[in-house]
């Protein structure tokens, strides 16, 4: 017994110089970028994802070297002890999505002050809820509204004609802005592009939560017997139920659509043959906003301190490249429309004025 | 030379084992198992904000560890220490959040809040057991959903933050368990007061086990309910009163957890450390001496796995394969003890 044990380790130790030879050694120079998830994984194909592929694509682009961990809970504590073991690594830029950020990146602006921090979709705050973002910190926010007027807009001009609706979770302003940008692009193409869609106010409909699958599915399947065609679901956990209620009716033959949200959710609506009832998706491009941060950094020119609003100007929204479900035409007057919001021809108001609230 | 007690031996030779497989599976994916145990032991002990943190999380570790090896003294096997702390967190938390009182007399109410919550839990399956013959098991893991959907609607509806929906409103710091010279003296680590009602439970769970008669019976009906019968003690007592002991127990984790390691109680988890109490008791061998040491080597082990993460690229998962592994080698410890024997005696006969 001793004997096998001591001859097994010595294998691991010989193996251990043979493996660990090759080990890289970190340069120095070059800046380490680590971000923490949200609660889900690193392929959630959602806010994880996206932030993660932003910061890999700075990787290949820009030479920073890359890590994530995943907090083992979702308290401010673990949320915490992971940035400072980012931190203790060596890592002096932390990328954290998501809300859930807040309190803990509050904490961790204070403690240390060589530490670069991107809050995605929230802002640092106190326990009482003050908001407060440090000298080293950017808090990032999406202009909601534009990317829901894109959304609407080619959402009206493919179906042409009908009703269409609106889930959304919590009535929050980054979901109302997606509804009243919704709103908007739809008026737009009827207005413009001489298409007939409405969007009447028993179609607009907030659930409440993001984590009620089927009360979302519920609210989806009355809609559609009302004869919507197509639902924009700003709603987590609640989008997912309408997703899957129209799956299973088109799996049945029937015309049902939804428009994803947050990033392109094609994949999630796939229910045949490759086909998905993701009609298109109202972006927030929120690893281009990574990237921008981590090239920033690397000029020199980190805007710590402030809130940015990531928009139409800078990419920060959008609707996904490809969209197999939109026809080349539609997809081409949308991105002409963007080009438009970009120079300000077209502007998408950020209130509920005149819309369904 | 007083000689060690078999428990710990084979305590320590599953440690080992879980540790070389640990390495067998770093060296699996390229890594070198010297650096990410370097980093993993360095992750939990180089400064004290991490050791903070590690005894933080092993505090909780040690009160569920206690929860499931006390009942499994008693014969009963406890799975539902997560949903007791779950009841006890919950507890705890709506004292802090909606009782107004003075800070002492608050945390004092609240961690008894917490226990009964926990007791409460607990009692159903052991009066289940005691009436009806129920099997805990299934009992407790039973209880753990109801805990489970219980917060989940208890929470939104009456202790809901401001903004956020899936958790609870943040607890003010005059009714945390965390208190400024403990936080001060780790640099902000989240060790809380929970680590004195953890060590006093180890002494008070000591003493009750084998120095009294109570804690005498509790045993005998664990080691054969029937012939405790037929020697006069009231099993069924026996049985209901341990699982109260021990809801208890994890429902005093839930208070240091939820209202000191946290400051706010989430919806839609089960607290993985009411699982994790069982592989503490296991290794620990149900001894609350043993749960104790078992809690900080598990402690140790979540506290680094993160920064073995960051510094090597070493999966986080493998200090869990670890763990889980130790927890293997530890229910096959019939099995090393055997091997064990079977090395000394052919050294005996041998020896030269």
């Amino acid at each position: 017994m001793k004997r096998m044990v001591s001859v097994l380790v010595l294998l691991i130790f010989a193996a251990a110089c043979v493996f660990g030879a090759g080990q890289r050694e970190a340069d120095p120079d070059t800046l380490r970028v680590g971000m923490v998830t949200d609660a889900g994984t690193i392929d959630d194909k959602s806010f994880n994802q996206g932030t993660w592929e932003g910061i890999r694509q700075a990787q290949q682009d820009l030479g920073v070297q890359t890590r994530y961990l995943r907090p083992s809970g979702e308290t401010e504590a673990d949320y915490v002890a992971e940035i400072v073991n980012l931190y203790d690594a060596g890592y002096r830029f932390v990328v954290t999505p998501g809300f859930k950020f807040e309190t803990a990146i509050y904490i961790i602006q204070q403690r240390y002050d060589d530490l670069k921090v991107v809050l995605l979709d929230g802002e640092p705050r106190s326990q009482d809820y003050e908001s407060h973002v440090g000298p080293n910190t950017v808090a990032i926010y999406y202009a909601e509204h534009e990317s829901g007027f894109l959304a609407g807009l080619a959402t009206a001009l493919q179906l042409k004609s009908g009703a269409v609706g609106f889930i959304g979770g919590m009535e929050i302003p980054p979901v109302q802005k997606f509804n009243w940008g919704f709103q908007q692009g739809v008026d737009y193409a009827n207005s413009n592009h001489g298409t007939n869609v409405t969007v009447s106010a028993n179609n607009v409909i907030y659930q409440g939560s993001f984590t009620d699958v089927p009360a979302g599915q519920q609210i989806a399947a009355t809609m559609y017997d009302r004869g919507v065609k197509a639902i924009f679901a700003a709603a987590g956990g609640v989008g997912i139920g309408a997703i899957n209620e129209a799956k299973s009716r088109a799996a049945s033959g029937e015309e049902v659509w939804i428009v994803g949200v947050d990033v392109d959710q094609y994949e999630e609506g796939v229910y045949a043959d490759g086909k998905s009832i993701i009609l298109t998706s109202a972006m927030k491009e929120i690893g281009n906003s990574a990237y921008a941060m981590i090239e920033a950094e690397l000029n020199g020119e980190f805007p710590g301190g402030s809130i940015l609003t990531f928009d139409a100007t800078n990419d920060g929204i959008g609707i996904p490249a490809e969209n197999p479900n939109l026809s080349a035409d539609v997809e081409r007057v949308v991105f002409e429309v963007l080009e438009k919001m970009k120079t300000g021809e077209v502007a998408v108001q950020d209130s509920s004025a005149g819309l369904i609230p | 030379m007083k000689r060690i007690p078999d428990a710990l031996l084979m305590a320590m030779a599953a440690v080992l084992l879980g540790l070389i497989a640990g390495a067998l599976l770093m060296l699996a994916i390229g890594s070198n198992p010297f650096e990410g145990y370097y980093y993993l032991f360095r992750g939990g002990l180089m400064n004290m904000q991490r050791v903070g943190n590690t005894i933080a999380l092993s505090t909780t570790l040690i009160l569920t560890g206690l929860s499931v090896a006390f009942a499994f003294r008693t014969g009963l096997f406890n799975i539902g220490a997560a949903g007791q702390m779950l009841i006890g967190g919950l507890c705890a938390t709506t004292v802090g959040l909606l009782v107004p009182l003075p800070r002492p007399i608050l945390l004092v109410v609240m961690v008894l809040a917490a226990m009964l919550g926990g007791a409460l839990w607990g009692s159903v399956p052991g009066l289940l057991k005691a009436k009806f013959n129920v099997h805990e098991v299934v009992a407790t893991i039973m209880m753990n959903w109801i805990a489970y959907w219980v917060v989940y609607y208890f929470v939104p509806a009456y202790l809901k933050g401001q903004f956020l929906e899936t958790e609870s409103r943040v607890l003010p710091a005059a009714s945390s368990l965390r208190t400024p010279w403990l936080t001060d003296l780790f640099n902000g680590a989240y060790l809380n007061m929970g680590l004195f009602i953890a060590i006093a439970m180890i002494i008070i769970i000591r003493f009750l086990l084998n120095r009294t008669t109570f804690g005498y019976e509790l045993k005998a009906v664990g080691s054969n309910r029937d012939a405790a019968l037929f020697a006069g003690i009231q099993v069924n007592r026996s049985i209901i009163l341990s699982m109260v002991i021990a809801g208890g127990l994890a429902g005093l984790a839930g208070a240091s957890f939820y209202t000191g390691y946290s400051a706010n109680i989430q919806i839609g988890v089960l607290p993985i450390q009411g699982f994790d109490g069982i592989a503490v008791a296991l290794l620990g061998a149900n001894n609350p001496l043993g749960v104790l040491g078992a809690a900080l080597f598990f402690g140790l082990l979540h506290a680094g796995k993160g920064f073995m993460n960051a510094m090597t690229g070493i999966p986080p998962e493998i200090s869990d394969t670890i763990i889980a592994t130790i927890i293997y080698f530890t229910a096959t410890s019939l099995l090393i003890g055997r091997a064990l024997d079977y090395v000394v005696r052919r050294k005996k006969k041998g020896g030269k």
